[in-house]
Formats: structure tokens, sequence, C-alpha cells
């Protein structure tokens, strides 16, 4: 047991140094599943080691969440308390939030109409703001369970999960922090040679896919090593693998086909099928959990359009795995993603993208990447250049 | 685990606590209140609070290790600081009449225990406890208390683990053993009910406590009021704000208590236990205490505020009481002070006086209720008219029950 505690405490100093990267005298919130408690309890303990003013923790729990879609008013489903919005609103300010389903399935005997609609939108249009603000050093971290371990190995082997999860945010490297440092200089890299190549547009395909989508000429390629507007560096997700972009919006057509299983609300999403006209979701199929996904799409106006593209290749420590660990913050760091919903402000230069810029309350990432998908960059003039072939890297690196 | 009617102890028990403890009304605002240890059943609550029509349930789950990381790693002026954002919720609660249900039960009941006893009295968040003391003395919400049967909790009252064994008693403790413990609470409130009435019409200005280490004179206001099980909001909603509760009680007069008492039971505090606590009073205040364990927790909790040292409730139980017959220590004031007659330092229910807080009725913002009370310990009501009546012998009730 002292093992694995001790390596918790490690993850949750890494998280808090290297991911939200606390500053001394920073308000810290921690936002956890009650099943996560320990991480919880870990990640506060490390962030007043890094000198937290004050760090308060807020336990979500999916069960009481379920009750609510059950038992409770229509009312009940979008109501936000004012407190929360005052929590949500404090700044300065970092947060760290959690993944590691405990119990993915819990939701999934649910009117999935019901499901989708049960959002606090005002936390979400707050959270919104920031990240345009670029106010908060943030970062999510996943916290291995039974339920979690149940999932994605069909046993509940955590210490299994455990050792994955390890090896995919480099704990086991002797010197985690200074390996974290190398893996964002390379990804930045990356990052930078694909924003020089100024392609106008990108073309993906593979089976059930056929699909072009348009790029901003004043959005930038980039690594998930995050500035804040004061320049403060942080790395919002661990484990990180991608490098993304935010699409213009108001460009894409074709069909696209998912390549994992994504856990959304409770539910699970399987083989979704999405096409896309002007820009927008105009049809949903999927063997499983469409219901869930169309009533996400009618959040607000502009839920159906794109906001993010990322690409990963078969480096990915993700990938490596083979595992599908039933997560978008490890899944879509195994292979290629594409979100729909809000668009990521970052990669815009002031953070302002103009109308090629999705807004929207929601932002669902969703894994298309696989060996046989072909990924094209389309320059101004029609040319296409490949980016990758069989999850590999097709442009040159340092 | 499926118990009578189809549903589990711990769904019963959430039936219990929201249908006759809060007693949750249609279109209510549920604000129910655990630590994190305490999911299964907050989440029965959560259920059984819908069922009974409530229009939201905010969950806020605590927990003692953060506590303990607050206490280990912040500064000093933090420890005591209230986040804007939960000020913010207990106002709403108090504001929208919302109905509270709060979980009690310590998981790790040694878990401050090495920590510095003064920085754990102060790490209290100050404001909040304030805005909550003034909610109950405006009786704005329909509330109530219960506790949660866990592992830690077991383990201290028994040396083992033993969950069951708990459960058995708390179900015990709370009539849930009983075919129908509603119908079993309603006999049960009448009969302490009936205690409060017979004791408002003696007339009592003083309650004598005399025992091994006790004699304690403690005097009342004329406005003083005995209650028993049942309480009102201000609109005139009946909760039950403690399961279990066993007790008679009233708010003394912060000005009038003379001499020492020696407390009956351990008392847990904070993630502490206090144990052979000795307390003297001169001119209604604590001039003295001393204790084999854990005194200075108390010591810092009686520097909160000014009235901090004067008492706010006295309470008589007898040895009808369940928690009495079960012999055991609970480690949860909850139970514990429901197995004996006790005493609070610090602030008053305002429902237990007439003219609520009236000059006399002690306010602060502390609240801590400790055991007094025992086979070995008499105690008598002397009338306004210079009478004395016995009202406890050897723990029996002597007041015509």
């Amino acid at each position: 047991m002292a093992a694995v505690d001790d390596r918790l405490e490690k993850y949750a100093e890494l998280t808090i140094r290297v991911g939200a990267n606390v500053e001394d005298g920073q308000t810290v919130f921690i936002n956890s599943s009650v099943e996560h408690a320990p991480l919880a309890r870990a990640l506060t303990r490390a962030a007043y080691a890094a000198g937290a003013k004050y760090v308060d923790v807020l336990y979500r729990d999916q069960h009481v969440r379920k009750a609510m879609i059950e038992l409770g008013p229509d009312e009940a489903l979008t109501y936000t308390p004012d407190w929360l919005k005052t929590r949500m609103e404090l700044l300065p300010k970092a947060t760290i939030w959690t993944t590691g389903d405990p119990e993915p399935e819990l939701l999934a005997d649910l009117d999935g109409e019901r499901v989708g609609r049960a959002q606090m939108k005002a936390l979400s249009e707050i959270a919104r703001q920031q990240m345009i603000d670029r106010s908060v050093n943030w970062s999510g971290v996943a916290y291995p369970n039974e339920g979690w371990a149940q999932q994605v190995f069909g046993e509940p082997d955590v210490e299994r999960l455990w050792d994955a999860v390890a090896f995919c945010t480099r704990l086991d490297e002797p010197d985690p922090i200074a390996a974290w440092r190398e893996h964002m200089a390379r990804l930045e890299g990356r990052a930078q040679r694909l924003t020089e190549l100024r392609f106008d547009a990108l073309h993906y395909r593979g089976p059930g896919t056929d699909f072009t989508v348009g790029l901003n000429p004043n959005a930038r390629w980039m690594s998930a090593l995050f500035r804040r507007a004061d320049g403060r560096e942080y790395v919002p997700n661990m484990p990180t693998e991608e490098i993304f972009t935010t699409p213009d919006c108001r460009r894409a057509e074709g069909t696209i086909t998912s390549s994992l299983p994504l856990a959304l609300h409770g539910d699970i999403v399987e083989d979704m099928t999405l096409t896309v006209k002007d820009g927008k979701i105009v049809d949903v199929q999927a063997k499983r959990g469409a219901e869930v996904v169309r009533g996400q799409l009618e959040s607000d106006e502009r839920a159906a359009y794109f906001g993010e593209l990322a690409l990963v290749d078969g480096t990915s420590r993700v990938g490596q795995t083979g595992i599908t660990f039933f997560d978008t913050l490890y899944d879509e760091n195994a292979t290629c993603h594409i979100a729909y919903g809000f668009g990521i402000p970052e990669v815009f230069e002031d953070g302002d993208g103009g109308e090629g810029m999705n807004m929207s309350t929601v932002h669902t990432d969703f894994m298309v990447g696989r060996p046989e998908l072909e990924i094209d960059g389309l320059t101004k003039d029609g040319e296409a250049v490949p980016i990758l072939r069989n999850e590999t890297w097709q442009l040159p690196e340092d | 685990m499926a118990a009578a009617g189809g549903l589990s102890r711990v769904d019963r028990y959430a039936e219990l606590a929201v249908r006759v403890g809060a007693n949750v009304q249609p279109g209510q605002l549920v604000d129910v209140i655990a630590r994190v240890e305490h999911a299964d059943v907050a989440r029965a609550v959560v259920r059984e609070a819908y069922k009974a029509g409530a229009r939201f349930v905010d969950i806020y789950y605590s927990d003692q290790h953060i506590r303990r990381a607050l206490i280990e790693g912040a500064s000093d002026e933090m420890l005591s600081w209230t986040p804007p954002w939960l000020l913010e919720r207990a106002v709403e609660v108090g504001e929208e009449r919302a109905a509270v249900v709060a979980l009690t039960g310590d998981a790790e009941p040694n878990l401050l225990a090495d920590l510095p006893g003064e920085r754990v009295g102060k790490a209290r968040m100050l404001e909040l406890a304030e805005e909550n003391n003034r909610q109950i003395n405006e009786q704005l919400n329909n509330w109530t208390v219960i506790g949660v049967p866990n592992a830690g909790w077991a383990e201290q009252m028994f040396g083992e683990p033993d969950l069951d064994r708990l459960w058995g008693l708390v179900e015990y403790a709370v009539r849930l053993d009983e075919d129908d413990p509603v119908a079993a609470w309603r006999e049960h409130v009448a009969r302490i009910g009936k205690r409060a009435r017979l004791l408002n019409e003696l007339q009592i200005d003083e309650i004598h406590f005399s025992g091994p280490g006790t004699d304690l004179r403690v005097g009342l206001l004329p406005q003083s009021r005995w209650q028993g099980c049942e309480s009102h909001t201000s609109e005139g909603i009946p909760y039950v704000a403690n399961m279990p509760t066993e007790e008679v009680f009233t708010t003394p007069d912060l000005r009038r208590a003379e001499g020492h008492v020696r407390s009956t039971r351990p008392l847990s505090l904070y993630g502490r236990v206090v144990r052979g606590l000795e307390v003297t009073f001169a001119g209604g205040r604590i001039t003295d205490v001393r204790a084999d364990e854990g005194a200075e927790v108390i010591q810092a909790q009686l520097a909160t505020d000014e009235r901090a040292a004067h008492l706010g409730e006295i309470a008589l139980v007898d040895g009808t009481s369940r928690i009495g017959q079960t012999g055991l220590t609970f480690f949860e004031t909850l139970f514990d002070e429901n197995a004996t007659c006790h005493v609070a330092y610090g602030g008053a229910y305002a429902e237990a006086v007439e003219g609520g807080l009236i000059e006399g009725v002690n306010d602060s913002n502390v609240h801590t209720d400790f055991m007094v009370g025992g086979p070995e310990v008499d105690v008598d009501a002397v009338t306004r008219d210079g009478r004395v009546v016995p009202l406890l012998r050897n723990d029996e009730w002597l007041l015509g029950d």
C-alpha cells in the first residue's frame, strides 16, 4: 500500500507543479467525483505545499445527478444554484478537475433526452469566458478506480490501470518533471511546423469517412502547453499527445465516422457517423447512444458546428498502450480526434477567432484516428500534402 | 439487503429522515450536507427528497482530510475563513426556506488527533456558523440531523469495524426496527412532548445537578420554555431536528450558572476526543476547564467569541432512552447527548424561549453539548415559589409520564 500512496502523492505533485502550475498565494479549486476523494486529498496537500493560499474542493456525485434526472421535476434539470456561479467566477485561481468514471453506465438506462438536457449551462458560460480571457491556469487528471478498470479491462484490476496511467503521464520516468519538459518541447516543434505550412483545409479519408474541413488563416496549431494571458505556462491535460487547432466553423463537408467508443453523459456512444453540410452536423447515426449526441447538439444554436481538430500519431504513449480507456482525457490522446462545440481561443493570436471560431456551451471530442485513416493538408491552390499515413507522421521533425 | 417493504435499510432510513425528520414539503429546495464517506445514505436522501416533491436537491460534501490539509498547510488567518460562495449558499438556504438534511458520523475520529489542538479549534468557518445560527434562531428551515454508520465509527465504538452491529444499533435508536417507524415516532414525540408540558407547568427557576464531581445550579429565565422532540418553523412546518432524540431541553439564563460539573461520557469534538472533562462555572461563565485529554480543543473553542463560555442549553434524558439502554458510548454527540442529561455552552435555541433572543439568552457561534447525567447524578427542579421537585433519580423520570 505504501508504494501506491507514494505514487499518488507524486502524481498529485506533478499535476500541481506541471499541470496547473499552481502559483504561490493562489486559491486552488479542485472539482472531483466523490469516488476520487483520495486524489482530491493528495492534490490538496500538494497545492498547499506549492504555496496555495486556500484549497476549495467541490465533490460532485453522479448518483445525485441520476436521482435528479430520474425523479426531479423538469425545472431541476437546468437549475444552477447561484453559489456555484459565484464559486466559478472567482479570480484569480487555479482549477483542477478529475476524470475516471467509477460507474460509466450509471445513466445508460435513463431517458437520453433528459440526460442531455441536465446541464448547468450558466457554469459552462463562465468557464468558456475564462478560457477566452485565458485567466485561469487549470488541468485535468484521471483517478484510477475499480469501476473504470472494470470497464477498461473487464475486471476491476486497478493496479493494471494505475500502471497504464503512470506510463501515459510519464510517472514511470526517474524525473517526471524533466520528462514532461522534453515531451512538450517536441510537440511544440510539430505544431510550429504545421502552422508555418498554412494549409487551407484538411482532408480525412478512411472507413466511413470522407471529410473536408476548412482551417482559419489566423489560427495556429498548438500543443497543450498553454499560457495564461499574463504568460504563466500550464498543461491543461495530463496526459497530452496532441497538436490541435480551431477549424473554420463555416467550412466542413462530408461524412466522418468515429473509431473508438465515446463516453458521454453516463452513456457510451459507439460507431457514430456524422453527416456534415455547410459546417453543420445534419445527421447523427450510431450503433448505440445516438440520442445522447442528438440531445447535446440541441443544447444551443452552435453546438452542431466544429470547434477542434487534433492530430496524434503512433508515438503517443496512450496509443502505445493499445488500451481503450473510455475516457476522453486519455482516448483523445491515443489518436486523431475532432470536437463539435466551442472552439479553442488560445489558437488565435489575440484570443479572438472572429466568425471562424465556433461559440457554444458544449465541447465534445470524438476519436476518428485509426491505421486506415489518411490525412492530407490541402494548400490554397488545391495541392494535397500527406500529414498522416498508417499512424505515422509524414512531415519532417527536428 | 432487502428489508420490509422491499426497501433497503439505507432507503428506509433516508425515507424516515426526509418524511419525519426534515418533513420535506412539495416544491421545496432541499439542502443535503454530508461527508464523502456518507455517499450511500446521502444519495438515498436525495432520491427520497425528490420523491417527496423537492424542486431541487443541492448537496454539499465535506471532507475531514481536506480540513486536515488546511490546518497543516494554510496560514493562520485562512483557518476560520468562510469562502463567500459557501456563505451565499447558506444565505440562499435561508431565503428559500429550504429543507435541510445534515449527515454526521465521523469516519476517522482520530484523524486530527496529532495536530495542534489550538489550530484544530480555530479551523471553523466562522461567518458560516454565524449564518447557520441566525437561521436556526429565526426558525427559517425545517431540518434534521441523522448519523450515518460507517466502518471508522464502528471501529471507534467496538474496537473493530463491525458495521452491521452499528447499523443494528442505529436502527434501534431511530426506531427503524419498528413495523411502522412513522407511527412509532408519532407516539414517541407525544410522550416527550408531555414531559415538556409538565415541566413548563412547574414554573422552574433553577435546575440542580448533583453527583460525583458535580454540583451545578443553572438558572432559567421566566421565559424559558421546555421543548420536546418536535420543532416548528416560523411558518408552522413541524420537523424533528435530531434523529434520534430523547431529550426535553430548554434555554437557561446565561448569567446564572454556579458550581462545577464532571462530564460522564467522552466527547467527540472536531475530530478530537475529549475525556475526563471537568468544568467550573461562576456568574454564568466557565472559569476553568480541565480534562484528561483534549482540554485545549475546548479552550480554543471557548475563545471563539465573548459568549462561547456561557451556557446555551440544558437537556434532560432518563433511562428509557433507547440510546442510554444500549449502554454504549457512540462518540457522536447526536447519539450520546440522547443517552443522558447534558448541557451545552455556546449559542441557545431561541425556539426554547418565549420572545426569542431576549436578554439572558446566549448568542454565540459555538454550541457544544457535553454529557453530565447518569444513574449517580440527581436532577432537581427548584420552582419559582421555592419548592424542590425531584426530576431524576437513578436515571428514572419522576414527573408523571
